[in-house]
């Protein structure tokens, strides 16, 4: 943060907007209704892959309330949720009474539903690395299909004014959102506003305006009246966002001393019917893996599209690497730990961050694979991750009043992170004031522009954008010190708020020196070119502690140390809420979620939250976040994505220690922890 | 190509195998004979206090008529259709938009309101089936000072990411908080067993909600 290389910068204070939300007053995309609103909603193909062949539209137009019903009867849909056409109405009921009377057919043909029938396992290759290696492992592992469930769905209110428009979206890129707006709209740039103050929610899947949003943009011009298009639960599922699966032959050779040789990776993504969502991440930058030959290949499904899901194809690669790791380490007799460390490329990890989490785990306590007795068997595994940082530009504003208040803009938006805390509390540090003087407004388009919430790319470049407005902003307060003071402007100093003169003789106090203020505020812009300003990778490394009762297969996460470099925290409770919240839906992915198609018909059965479990309450074990600091960090490291990638791996890896028998699939749900145990199976 | 109109449990008028529509769902689970659907941790709204207020409703015509709903301490005259929740009435109707609307049937807990002082999912139950009853929604908790430390404990804890599910964490605590007014942390992780969080809050949820027994809970 060039060069706020303060780590005092840390604080406690709960988010600036937690009364809003705990309270209920914080107003989401979904919760706007402003009068005269109309609602828009698409018509969608229930199964796999067809089309409609009967659909009553001049009886759906009938239904009281219906503005316009339209459906594609050419349209071929390749997935379930597809969709086919839409329906606008007065009401979400008359909606609903519009798609019964469509009373829709279809004709469907045969749906692609299940990967392992489309694979083509690759030959076993022999001969390199693999001749003459002390230990060999080959196997195959793979993962489910996941879906984003943001509890707030996708979706825009759109106000179209003729010659201005009024959104309101549920994004993670309020800049993307305006973007997408143009050309629904019909409209410029300067005469959209995109508010998205409170996001519920995004992961991945909220960038673009989506179907959704243009279709209210272009009924909202149509008609002139406000439209809200947002999705139901099943559409979230069946079209909001999915993680692509993964069906991963791994065969990997180590020599006697536990250094890697290298070997062969095909990877394979699932991923519906098209492409998206960054397949599988190759994993060279964690470990030296040595001379690796690698493959990268797809499997479509009749299936949504995958999008960008919280490190894109990171969690379920290292689910698979940590997996044969551990495996390779037991061939040797090695223990885990001491055999990553003969290969990991980070300093950080080897010098401290394993050391630190196996000790708070209760590392000491882990017995070899297999070895524990008794119904209820505990075991301990690990897994490593990375989250790199590139170029990202951003823009901020700061206003001081005369009042002594500040406030600063910034028009990225918050989907959860923190970034109005990140603005309030970084401006307030860097101006040395009360947070309670400062306000932080973010989600707005009319704010300087910055990036979406993708890659963990927000707070690193909000910060280091807020400290430069709020230094601009200070430097002109500074001249009216300077003017009352009669002395140049440099001459000034300031430090915690207090102006002083270079020989100290004069000291002037914040809230006097702002009264001197000659307008009623001066506004400082700020930015970033870079947003790495101190920044560098976020190593972590994640431990898991599990309980397997064997008789029932059913895995009890008892404890998770999540040991990740994050620079400066800004804030030590959100760092904690969202490591925290990386991990727990790192469980829910490791043990739980998974898409369910119907072989048959391809429909997706479990679109819903009642069929599709996502991690609750009692689910939720001890988690320990550590923070690991070095003396050079100076900046803020990305935290979001790289909190979920290694908790599936660490679980499974646990598990695996716990019964002895290697987990070679996602979900880990009883019935696989039963099979597993019964045929001892996996990598050999 | 294969026709197929046929699926089990589906109706030929409106395939939507996915997913029970809304109606079909309600009328599955029996709301007309007042319940709503419990979940676990959440109460039953199945007192027959107002049944009889309601016995003439026709659950599947249209056409609105006004009901007056005792909200948050005060009577609210709502315009609904026989099938309007009361989820849908607090939100669209009244503009109560604190209860949320995400899986809209009742697995989530998102939609939480207190019913005669018990915690219901507000979208299994029909707003005529609420006529006569007290209500209270998270608005009406942040208003009362008998729920304080319930929610300054939660602020002090960060209980919150995006937030969305929050509102029905703090209503089904309100009454966890009465019932069991010195938890334990498993109690605690039972209790809030019918609510469900995407960003993974619940570790501040806990604490906040510990904080707030601590404090001397609610009145």
């Amino acid at each position: 943060m060039n060069p706020a290389n303060d780590v005092a910068l840390e604080n406690e204070r709960p988010r600036v907007d937690i009364r809003q939300k705990i309270t209920g007053a914080a107003r989401y995309t979904a919760d706007q209704q402003p009068a005269r609103m109309i609602f828009a909603k698409a018509v969608r193909f229930p199964y796999g892959a067809g089309k409609v062949v009967s659909a009553d539209v001049e009886a759906a137009k009938k239904v009281k309330g219906v503005l316009e019903v339209e459906v594609d009867m050419e349209e071929v849909a390749e997935y379930p949720g597809a969709p086919i056409g839409h329906i606008v109405a007065e009401s979400r009921a008359a909606i609903e009474d519009a798609e019964e009377a469509l009373a829709l057919k279809f004709e469907r043909t045969a749906p692609k539903t299940d990967p392992v029938a489309l694979h083509k396992a690759p030959e076993s290759p022999q001969g390199g690395v693999f001749e003459g290696a002390a230990a060999v492992v080959e196997g195959t592992w793979r993962t489910q299909v996941q879906t984003h469930s943001c509890l707030e769905p996708h979706g825009s209110v759109v106000d179209h004014r003729g010659a201005s428009a009024e959104v309101w979206g549920s994004t993670q890129t309020t800049f993307g959102h305006l973007d997408g707006m143009k050309g629904p709209t019909g409209l410029d740039a300067s005469q959209i506003v995109v508010h998205c103050e409170y996001v519920g929610g995004g992961f991945g899947s909220k960038f673009g305006i989506g179907r959704e949003g243009d279709l209210a943009a272009r009924m909202s011009k149509k008609y002139q009246r406000p439209c809200k298009a947002m999705l139901d639960r099943s559409e979230e599922h069946l079209d909001g966002g999915n993680r692509p699966g993964s069906i991963q032959y791994i065969k990997l050779a180590a020599d006697k001393d536990g250094k890697l040789l290298g070997g062969r990776m095909d990877l394979v993504s699932i991923v519906g019917h098209g492409r998206g969502g960054g397949g599988v991440a190759g994993l060279g930058d964690v470990y030296d893996l040595g001379a690796i030959e690698e493959t990268e290949s797809e499997i479509n499904l009749n299936f949504a599209k995958p999008r960008a899901f919280r490190a894109p194809g990171w969690p379920q690669a290292v689910f698979a690497l940590e997996g044969a790791l551990d495996a390779l380490a037991a061939k040797l007799g090695m223990d885990p730990i001491a055999f990553r460390i003969k290969n990991d490329k980070s300093q950080r990890r080897k010098e401290r961050q394993y050391r630190v989490g196996a000790d708070l785990i209760g590392w000491k306590d882990r017995k070899p694979d297999g070895t524990a007795t008794g119904r209820v068997r505990r075991g301990f595994g690990m897994g490593s991750a990375l989250w790199p940082t590139w170029p990202t530009k951003c823009g901020a504003q700061a206003d001081i009043f005369r009042s002594g208040r500040v406030e600063v803009r910034v028009g990225v938006q918050d989907i959860g992170t923190g970034t109005f805390t990140l603005v309030t509390d970084v401006a307030a540090h860097e101006l040395g004031i009360d947070r309670d003087l400062v306000t932080g407004r973010v989600g707005d388009s009319r704010f300087p522009a910055g990036p979406g919430s993708g890659g963990s790319q927000v707070s690193r470049s909000a910060a280091p954008a807020t400290v430069n407005a709020v230094r601009d902003a200070l430097d002109q307060l500074k001249a009216s010190v300077a003017s009352e003071w009669k002395i140049d402007k440099e001459k000034v100093k300031y430090g915690k708020g207090t102006f002083s003169t270079e020989d100290g003789a004069k000291k002037l106090e914040w809230a006097k020196a702002c009264a001197l203020l000659a307008d009623e505020k001066v506004t400082g812009n700020g930015r970033t070119e870079t947003g790495t300003e101190g920044s560098g990778t976020s190593d972590c490394v994640q431990f898991a502690e599990v309980e397997v009762d064997t008789e029932t297969g059913i895995v009890r996460v008892k404890k998770i140390v999540a040991v990740h470099a994050a620079g400066v925290v800004v804030n030590r409770l959100t760092f904690e809420n969202q490591i925290c919240g990386g991990v727990i839906q790192g469980i829910s992915y490791a043990l739980f979620e998974n898409v369910r198609l119907d072989p048959k018909t391809g429909a997706m059965v479990n679109a819903d939250f009642i069929g599709y479990k996502i991690a609750g309450s009692k689910d939720i074990p001890e988690i320990v976040p550590v923070l690991d600091v070095e003396p050079g960090d100076t900046g803020v490291r990305p935290i979001g994505e790289p909190s979920t990638i290694p908790t599936a791996a660490a679980i499974a890896n646990a598990v695996s220690n716990a019964i002895g028998a290697r987990i070679m699939e996602l979900p880990i749900t009883p019935q696989r922890v039963l099979a597993a145990l019964e045929s001892k199976g996996g990598a050999a | 190509m294969s026709r197929d109109s046929e699926i089990p449990g589906a109706r030929a008028t409106a395939e939507r195998p996915w997913a029970t529509s809304r109606r079909s769902f309600l009328k599955g689970v029996g709301l007309a004979a007042g319940a709503a659907a419990v979940l676990p941790g959440i109460g039953s709204a199945a007192e027959p206090a107002a049944t009889a207020a309601s016995a003439d409703v026709d659950y599947t015509g249209d056409g609105q008529r006004q009901i007056t709903l005792m909200v948050n301490g005060a009577p609210a005259v709502v315009a609904v259709e026989p099938r309007t929740t009361l989820l849908e009435a607090l939100r669209t109707g009244l503009d109560l938009t604190g209860a949320k609307e995400v899986c809209d049937r009742g697995s989530c807990g998102c939609c939480t309101v207190l019913l005669d002082g018990r915690a219901v999912v507000s979208c299994l139950m029909l707003a005529v089936d609420a006529v006569g009853r007290e209500i209270v929604t998270v608005e009406g908790i942040a208003a009362d000072p008998k729920y304080k430390n319930l929610i300054d404990g939660l602020c002090e804890h960060d209980a919150a990411q995006c937030g969305f599910c929050i509102p029905g964490f703090v209503v089904r605590s309100a009454e966890f908080l009465k019932s069991t007014p010195n938890p334990t942390p498993d109690d605690i992780r039972a209790g809030l067993a019918g609510n469900v969080c995407r960003c993974g809050t619940y570790s501040k949820l806990f604490d906040g909600v510990a904080a707030a027994a601590a404090k001397g809970g609610v009145k």
